[in-house]
Order: structure tokens, then C-alpha cells, then sequence
């Protein structure tokens, strides 16, 4: 079953690492790579830019209207999410103590439906939750 | 928790701490001195199994509390202490009331107003630098010190002087309509600029960049941008750090000397900041309110865009420096848009459109070295070196001489 480890931690905490504590974050990032790639659960990692970088779009009547900024304002924000091809829950949670925890906070959350794209070759890869 | 984590973590919740501390106390030295006391507080209570859930509203009860404390013990040498410095929060988890108060409204004019007064119009630039850096950004006198080059002696008396005049100006304590907060903004903006710019081309001393400085700028602006993002020129502001700060490793050669954009290594520039300071500006020009920062940013990310030195896109360039010309007219601006005139017409028709401009840029080394390029691409090779003599009287940093040295040494081109 595919499962999205989804992470969040504070924008304004991430800014203020120094680069020798950001580095030791990425090295825990690293090392979950590396576990999940040799036990072939690893799927997907995507990490997102900043969340000044979002815009919002909502529909007022029969327009659009797009808003600058991240849709709410929240003390933590959404930084980006792993997809991992774990047997079951406990696997992926194993998996994810792995990442850095001492800050921010990891949600694991099952994926009902999955569709990739080879951007290459465009081809796809269909999963759904069975 | 290892201790460079807890300081990590104070550093992070500074900037609104403190603008919240400000706003109760309305004076930034006992909000300072307040956010020092809840620091230390914080250091004594917080461990890695027990970090507050909102460790900034957590400083902001401590540091309250801190600072009313002090009021009191100042005041009991005068008078008693009134009532009204009661604190409100008493409970046993104060701060998870505070929390849910100080919603995203509140931070945003609380950091806007500290910004705004670190950066205020009284103050000349360097004081404006100095005070956001040291109050905001949260650096110590010492590491601001060392970024100017001055003492730490000297860089105290500038912050002391600073923070005098804010008060001999009696700041009015109010809340701005639509066009004074737009004003605001864009004396922030200009600020974090500044900051960024001293770090992207130290005016003084042996080194070109001093990284610290373009970091905590950044930092700045991302925080303003997360704020504000419905400001266009904030973005715009974020996006031009960003893309100049990409270049950063391509702009120093292995020896310490400059290297200039149309020698830089382009593989070297950083792609991830290039990414985001374009889809910033994207997104800010959606807006449809230009302004000075987003076409500064747009004059880089054109440059970011060129595979090559020689695929740059110097029509583009030229109708960006026109605009820039338009909202905010400088000689700089004007020399600028000379060394684009050369790319699109020629060094003659440069070095007529330059020399209009020697009486305001006469002590400009950039001016000097942009009118001998300009005279050795004619053959006029006398007078290009009497050029590259004056660029030398001006320049400010080694790297900059040694650069024009070299330039000098070069054989002219035909």
C-alpha cells in the first residue's frame, strides 16, 4: 500500500538553521532516502518552496480569483511529503523515525490513488488502494 | 535538545517576539532587554521533551512579564506602580490564550511597525542597517560589527545614536491607512535591500561578499513576504536577492578575485534560487503594480534565462532599464542602460550616452570602468587607461582594484 509521509515545521524555524544544522537535517533526510530505496519501499520525494511563493485560487460566482499566499495562515507550514510502497502501516512508520523529528511534525496518511507520469516518456503509473 | 537548537529556535521566533514587545512596552531598548529576560527563561524551562507548542507566544507572556518587572523596580525609585501594569495572563498556560489572540493580523502590523521603525526615515541608512539588523535579525553588536568592518566600540555609538534619534522623533503610535502602509513597505523593502546589497557588494575591505549579511536579508524578506504576500514588490524584493544571491560561487575565482557576469562559470549558479526568484516574480507581476524591486529582479532573472553571456537578451534588458529609468531615475540607472546601448548599438553611441553623465557619477568607480571598456573597444587606448586610473582611485575593496588591474593588463580588443 502506497502511504504519503507528510511533513510540516515552522518557515521561520527552517530560515534561522544555521548551515551546519540545516546539513544535519538533510543528512537524516539523507539516510531515509537511503533506507528506503535499499528496501525498495521508496516511491516519491517532493519538497516544496516557500509558502511565499503560493498562490490560492477560489471561485467567487462565475470567476475565478486568485489570492497571493498560501490558502490559511498557519503556525506550521507544509513543506513537502514522501510517498512510500510500505507492506502496511508500521513499515512506513519505522520508516519515518528515521527523519528528523525533533522538529516540525511527520503525519503519515494512507494514499487511496495514485497516478504518475514518466515526464519523459509519459508514461504512466496508476496505483490505486486495493 | 542540543543548546544550538534552543538558540535556533530563538532566533526563529525573534522577529515577531519582539514586534509583539514592542507594542506593549513602545520602546524597543526594554523590549530588547525583555526579550533577552524571557530568553534566558526559555534556556532554564525548555527541554527537547517540553518545548512549548508556540514557543513565540510563550516568549511574548515571558517576556511581558519580564518587562513589567522591570518597570516596577524602575518605577519603585520614583513612584509606586500603577495598576494598569498588571500582567494579564496569569494562568497556568498563558500562553495558549495568547495564541489563539495574536492572529496573523496582529504579527503583521506588529512586525510592520518594528521594521518600519528600525528602518525609519529619520535614521540615515547605516543606522537604519545597523538597528534591524541588531533588532530584528537579532545579530549581536559585534557580528554587525565585524560585517561593517568598524569597531564594536563604533557600531554600539551608531545603534545608541540611532535609537536616540527614534525617540527626539517622537514616532507617532498609530495605525497606517492604505497609502501609509504601502509607504511603509517600501521603506522596509528598500532597508532589507540595503542589507542584502552591502553583503552582495561589501563597499569596503579585502572581501567582495560577505554571505551573513545576504542571508539574514533574505531571512528578512521572507519573513515580510510570508506577511505580506499580497504586496507585489516584496516578492519582487525576495526574487532579486534570490537570483543575485544564485550567482554567488560563480563571482569569486578560486584566487578571491571577482569574476564578472559575462566570464562567470553559469554551471556554478545556484538553479533551486533561480526557480523560486523567477516564480516569485511571476507571481508578483500578476499584480499588475510594478515597481523598482520586481523590474530589478526581472533585469536579473533575464539574466539568469541566458544560457550564455552572449544569448542575453539585451532588448529585453533595455526596455526593463527604461522602465527602471521611469519610476525611479538615477545615474546608476543611466549607466546601466549605457553598457546595455553598447551591446545594442555599439561602444560610440555608449560613450556619447555616458558622458552626459560624468558630473554626478564622477567619483563612481563603475562609471570609469564602463566608459574604459567603452574607450579600449574604440582603439582609444591612452585614454581608456586614464580611465581605468580613475576606476582605481575610486574603487572601494581590493577585489575591486585587482580586478581593474587585471582589466587593464588585457590586451584591447578590435
Amino acid at each position: 500500500m502506497l502511504f504519503s509521509v507528510l511533513i510540516y515545521a515552522s518557515e521561520d524555524f527552517i530560515d534561522a538553521l544555521s548551515p551546519e544544522e540545516y546539513a544535519s537535517i538533510m543528512q537524516k533526510h539523507g539516510a531515509f532516502h537511503e533506507h528506503t530505496k535499499a528496501n525498495r519501499s521508496f516511491a516519491a520525494a517532493t519538497k516544496l518552496m516557500s509558502t511565499g511563493t503560493s498562490v490560492t485560487i477560489n471561485r467567487e460566482k462565475d470567476d475565478f480569483v486568485v489570492t497571493d499566499g498560501p490558502f490559511a495562515e498557519t503556525k506550521e507550514q507544509f513543506m513537502g511529503f514522501y510517498l512510500l510502497d510500505c507492506a502496511n502501516l508500521e513499515e512506513a512508520i519505522e520508516a519515518a523515525k528515521i527523519l528528523p523529528l525533533d522538529h516540525g511534525r511527520i503525519e503519515i496518511r494512507p494514499v487511496a490513488f495514485f497516478e504518475g507520469a514518466d515526464f519523459k516518456n509519459a508514461e504512466r503509473l496508476v496505483i490505486n488502494a486495493s | 535538545m542540543p543548546s544550538a537548537w534552543l538558540s535556533t529556535h530563538l532566533r526563529a521566533a525573534r522577529p515577531r517576539v519582539l514586534a509583539a514587545l514592542n507594542r506593549v512596552f513602545g520602546d524597543i531598548d526594554l523590549a530588547e532587554d525583555a526579550f533577552q529576560d524571557a530568553s534566558l527563561r526559555a534556556i532554564r524551562s525548555w527541554t527537547p521533551d517540553r518545548l512549548p507548542d508556540d514557543p513565540v507566544a510563550w516568549l511574548i507572556v515571558a517576556g511581558r512579564n519580564c518587562g513589567i518587572d522591570t518597570m516596577r523596580k524602575r518605577r519603585r525609585e520614583t513612584l509606586t506602580a500603577p495598576e494598569d501594569l498588571e500582567p494579564a495572563f496569569d494562568g497556568v498556560h498563558p500562553e495558549a490564550t495568547l495564541s489563539e489572540a495574536l492572529d496573523h493580523s496582529v504579527y503583521r502590523d506588529d512586525i510592520l511597525r518594528l521594521l518600519f521603525t528600525c528602518c525609519h526615515p529619520v535614521l540615515r541608512r547605516d543606522q537604519q542597517i545597523a538597528l534591524a539588523l541588531k533588532v530584528v535579525a537579532g545579530l549581536t553588536v559585534e557580528e554587525i560589527a565585524r560585517a561593517f568592518l568598524v569597531q564594536p566600540k563604533t557600531m554600539e555609538q551608531r545603534i545608541t545614536r540611532a535609537k536616540k534619534r527614534l525617540q527626539a522623533a517622537r514616532l507617532p503610535y498609530e495605525e497606517p491607512d492604505a497609502a501609509g502602509r504601502t509607504e511603509r513597505l517600501s521603506a522596509v523593502a528598500n532597508a532589507i535591500y540595503l542589507i542584502f546589497n552591502e553583503g552582495y557588494s561589501a563597499s569596503q575591505g579585502p572581501e567582495l561578499i560577505r554571505g551573513s549579511l545576504c542571508e539574514e536579508a533574505i531571512r528578512l524578506a521572507r519573513l515580510i513576504v510570508r506577511l505580506f504576500p499580497e504586496e507585489p514588490e516584496l516578492r519582487g524584493l525576495l526574487a532579486l536577492c534570490l537570483i543575485q544571491h544564485s550567482r554567488e560561487k560563480a563571482r569569486i575565482a578560486a584566487d578571491g578575485s571577482a569574476v564578472t557576469l559575462d566570464l562567470q562559470d553559469r554551471t556554478l549558479w545556484n538553479r533551486t534560487l533561480i526557480a523560486e526568484g523567477n516564480v516569485l516574480l511571476e507571481a508578483a507581476l500578476r499584480a499588475a503594480r510594478p515597481g523598482p524591486l520586481q523590474i530589478e529582479a526581472a533585469i536579473a532573472a533575464t539574466h539568469s534565462r541566458a544560457a550564455t553571456y552572449a544569448d542575453t537578451d539585451w532588448e529585453e534588458l533595455d526596455r526593463l532599464f527604461r522602465a527602471l529609468e521611469h519610476v525611479r531615475p538615477s545615474p546608476v540607472v543611466a549607466l546601466n542602460r549605457a553598457v546595455v546601448l553598447s551591446k545594442l548599438k555599439g561602444p560610440a553611441e555608449a560613450l556619447d550616452r555616458l558622458e552626459r553623465l560624468a558630473g554626478p557619477l564622477d567619483r563612481y568607480a563603475g562609471y570609469h570602468m564602463a566608459r574604459a571598456s567603452f574607450l579600449a573597444d574604440l582603439g582609444r587606448r591612452e585614454e581608456a587607461r586614464r580611465a581605468y586610473e580613475q576606476a582605481l582611485v575610486f574603487a572601494g575593496t581590493d577585489v575591486e582594484r585587482t580586478h581593474i588591474r587585471s582589466k587593464m593588463s588585457e590586451p584591447v580588443s578590435t
